[in-house]
């Protein structure tokens, strides 16, 4: 196996100031017990479920409130034990009316009958872990939201010879995953076992970020003596958790374009993501918490064990409100600084993939005006692709999605490094994000 | 509360393009200050001329245009410093100020502006006052501050300076190129703090040196003579004009080097770095075409 140190191009966002994360990292994880939680029944990537609960009707936790839809479709679980307050949409982050089940609080924490647990991770049925992880409703945590039963699914004449942990948390701000690894590392281990168990794959690597030199400890202690399951040490550089990134730092293997991890057999999944799978085997649990990063311009900048479904506003009280007057507020995000989305209102609930709550000040927040770009290739050699940002910004903004397909703009992983790094504050990322929606909306009407 | 929803990235670089621009200023300064040491005041009056000329007439494009004004981004003064700095230390005022307008307007504005012009506008600017008034752009200046008295460059008599003499710049030749101490002060600075990158620096200088060489002159002379330093480290380096990959930009540096070996030889001009970075400017966009990086998971086979 090849052992490359780290991958070509990349920025390092936020470096003087310990990548926004001196704040949160030494914060251990406090839980927070929320009023109401909305549980968005499109919480991972796939069709919505379908509520099969009515307002008014009383929910202990853990039951279920929408069924699956789809081959991608996941169940939501009851994050509370209460009353439903209602059906309907709400606003979510990224869209005004998602469709979404609110219960109120009772906090008697009842839980439902669950599904019998399949015991210790050496003797559980292989066959029955996959099951299990669906029937939990678990996606991916670390923000992608990618159901991980699908990620599982091993098709005929497929095969997975290494599973990654990605501990990498190269974003900035975010600690949740840090705080994780430290307090329960053998959780993520027993995780990562019981995928590889499910899928009878014999090397499983945890991958971190040599700026958490801590948690490679904890997570080195907790793999010893675990059969084929090691810990990988990574340089520090954005986007060193991007999937692809991690594979080839890994593994020495490129993904081909258009292809998944699995066709050079391998499969990634968050640190967090595989904590919730060994909740699901051992305790036969639902995924009906996480651990949440509040941090930016609050009081008290924590790591949160929230109930999924617990809006924003309640996050920000619990860490002592924001420390800015309502004037110099400027924006609050969900996620790291280079992916997260701008937050459109504090009632927005936090879904099974938010890692962060970040908030800006008006300084902070200003939109940054384009100017004309001087060639100076720093976009070229940011990109962990290989791309050419500064070209495919002049094909998109001339609507040449043909040319901008042939630069490769749907190899763009959105990872923002070159609207970063870009002197002339060119909206790169942003655009190249457009291009792709739009060129996969219409190969969409072409099929349809 | 109105919350801002301008998408990711939520953090940018500090190192804007005024940042860049103005590092470029800095390390321009030692060639200045020298420049003042050996030329005297003219010099200076010719930089202020040109730099006040440059922006003048960025700003009065920008504003016929009807476009925003963007004269402090810093792009235009550093075209007027750098076309001084290509002015013998004896030329007219008035050149400098038609030199300044030919680079801005001509070059740069009518082309689209800063970033899509195809060629460095002070190296045209240059090529074009050297071939409209060949008497002014050759009439050296021995330094220390003597009056008019023409001589000849390093170039037409390589034998008549020592290399060190060479190095630290007591000889006539443009009023920022002669010193290449200070030269090279500037490109450590413009190395140090990442403006550039080595490859089209040590590309081009090289290129010339073996080409030189090969020619049958003093590799070393070649170097320390004419524009050469001055073109490798501030000319063939502006962004705008230079490829992006870096396998294109040592070809693109090399090619000029080979030029201005070439001119420098076997041509009618004594010194050919102008024309060789010109010539490259153009052939910037192809090189980059070919020479480019390979982009994650394409052109190689999957792994095993």
């Amino acid at each position: 196996m090849t052992m490359l140190k780290t991958f070509r191009g990349g920025v390092h966002p936020l470096h003087g100031d310990h990548e926004g994360k001196a704040q949160t990292r030494g914060e251990p994880t406090r839980a927070i017990e929320p009023k109401t939680v909305t549980l968005l029944m499109g919480m991972h990537l796939g069709a919505p479920s379908e509520p099969c609960v009515k307002a008014g009707d009383r929910v202990k936790l853990g039951q279920v409130v929408g069924t699956p839809v789809g081959f991608l479709g996941l169940p939501v679980h009851a994050s509370v034990s209460g009353e439903v307050l209602s059906v309907g949409p709400v606003q979510s982050v990224s869209a005004p009316n998602a469709l979404a089940v609110t219960i109120k609080n009772d906090f008697r924490d009842e839980w439902a009958e669950l599904p019998a647990p399949l015991g210790s991770v050496e003797d559980c049925p292989a066959d029955q872990i996959v099951p299990a992880i669906r029937a939990a409703g678990i996606c991916g945590m670390g923000g992608a939201a990618f159901p991980t039963h699908v990620k599982l699914a091993v098709k005929e004449g497929q095969f997975c010879d290494t599973i990654i942990l990605n501990g990498a948390e190269c974003e900035t701000h975010l600690t949740c995953d840090h705080r994780l690894m430290l307090e329960n590392s053998d959780r993520v281990v027993d995780g990562l076992r019981a995928a590889m168990r499910a899928l009878n794959v014999p090397r499983g690597v945890i991958a971190i970020e040599d700026n958490k030199p801590d948690a490679i400890e904890a997570m080195r202690r907790a793999a010893e003596g675990r059969a084929g399951v090691e810990v990988a040490a990574l340089h520090t550089k954005y986007p060193q958790g991007g999937e692809k990134q991690l594979i080839q730092v890994v593994t020495g293997r490129e993904v081909p374009s258009g292809k998944l991890p699995l066709d050079v057999h391998v499969i990634v999944m968050n640190v967090g993501t595989a904590a919730a799978v060994a909740e699901a085997v051992i305790d036969g649990k639902p995924l009906i918490s996480r651990i949440t990063t509040v941090t930016g311009h609050v009081d008290r900048p924590s790591n949160l064990r929230v109930r999924v479904g617990t809006p924003v506003r309640e996050l920000l009280e619990a860490c002592g409100g924001i420390s800015l007057p309502e004037d110099r507020v400027g924006k609050v995000v969900m996620g790291g600084a280079m992916t997260g989305f701008p937050c459109p209102g504090l009632e927005v609930p936090v879904a099974k993939a938010n890692n962060g709550i970040v908030v800006y000040d008006a300084k902070e927040a200003r939109e940054t005006e384009e100017t004309p770009c001087i060639r100076c290739g720093r976009c070229v050699d940011a990109c962990p692709m290989g791309l050419n940002p500064y070209l495919l910004k002049h094909l998109c903004d001339a609507g040449d999605m043909a040319r901008a397909q042939k630069e490769c703009v749907m190899d763009c992983i959105v990872c923002g490094s070159c609207s970063y790094i870009c002197p002339a504050h060119r909206h790169l990322t942003q655009t190249f994000k457009a291009m792709k929606d739009a060129i996969a909306a219409e190969a969409k009407k072409g099929k349809g | 509360m109105k919350l801002n929803l301008n998408p990711a990235p939520h953090v940018h670089s500090r190192q804007d393009t005024r940042w860049l621009m103005g590092n470029v200023l800095i390390a321009l300064l030692p060639c200045c200050v020298a420049g003042v040491v050996y030329f005297g005041v003219p010099a200076l009056m010719l930089m202020a001329v040109s730099m006040a000329s440059a922006v003048l007439f960025e700003a009065l494009w920008q504003k016929l245009c009807g476009r925003k004004l963007l004269i402090a981004d810093g792009s235009a003064a550093v075209t007027g410093l750098i076309l001084a700095l290509n002015l013998p230390p004896r030329a007219p005022w008035w050149l400098a100020v038609m030199g300044s307008a030919f680079a801005v307007v001509i070059v740069k504005g009518l082309f689209g502006g800063l970033g899509d012009n195809f060629i460095n506008p002070a190296m045209a600017a240059r090529a074009l006052l050297l071939a409209s008034w060949p008497k002014f752009m050759t009439a050296w200046t021995a330094p220390s501050g003597l009056d008019a008295v023409t001589s000849a460059t390093p170039l037409m008599t390589p034998a008549a300076w020592t290399p060190l003499e060479l190095f630290l710049g007591r000889i006539p030749g443009c009023i920022g190129e002669t010193c290449k101490l200070a030269i090279l002060a500037g490109l450590a600075w413009l190395l140090i703090t990442r403006t550039i990158k080595w490859h089209i620096p040590v590309a081009m200088m090289a290129s010339l040196c073996l080409f030189s060489w090969i020619f049958g002159k003093d590799p070393v002379a070649a170097a320390l003579s004419g524009g050469a330093l001055f073109g490798a480290a501030f000319m063939a380096t502006d962004y705008v004009t230079c490829p992006v990959h870096p396998a294109a930009q040592m070809i693109y540096a090399a090619g000029a080097g080979l030029v201005a070996a070439v001119i420098r030889s076997y041509a009618g001009y004594p010194e050919g770095v102008t024309y060789g970075i010109l010539l490259m400017n153009a052939a910037a966009p192809l090189l980059d075409k070919c020479f480019r990086r390979r982009v994650y998971g394409h052109g190689r086979e999957a792994a095993k």
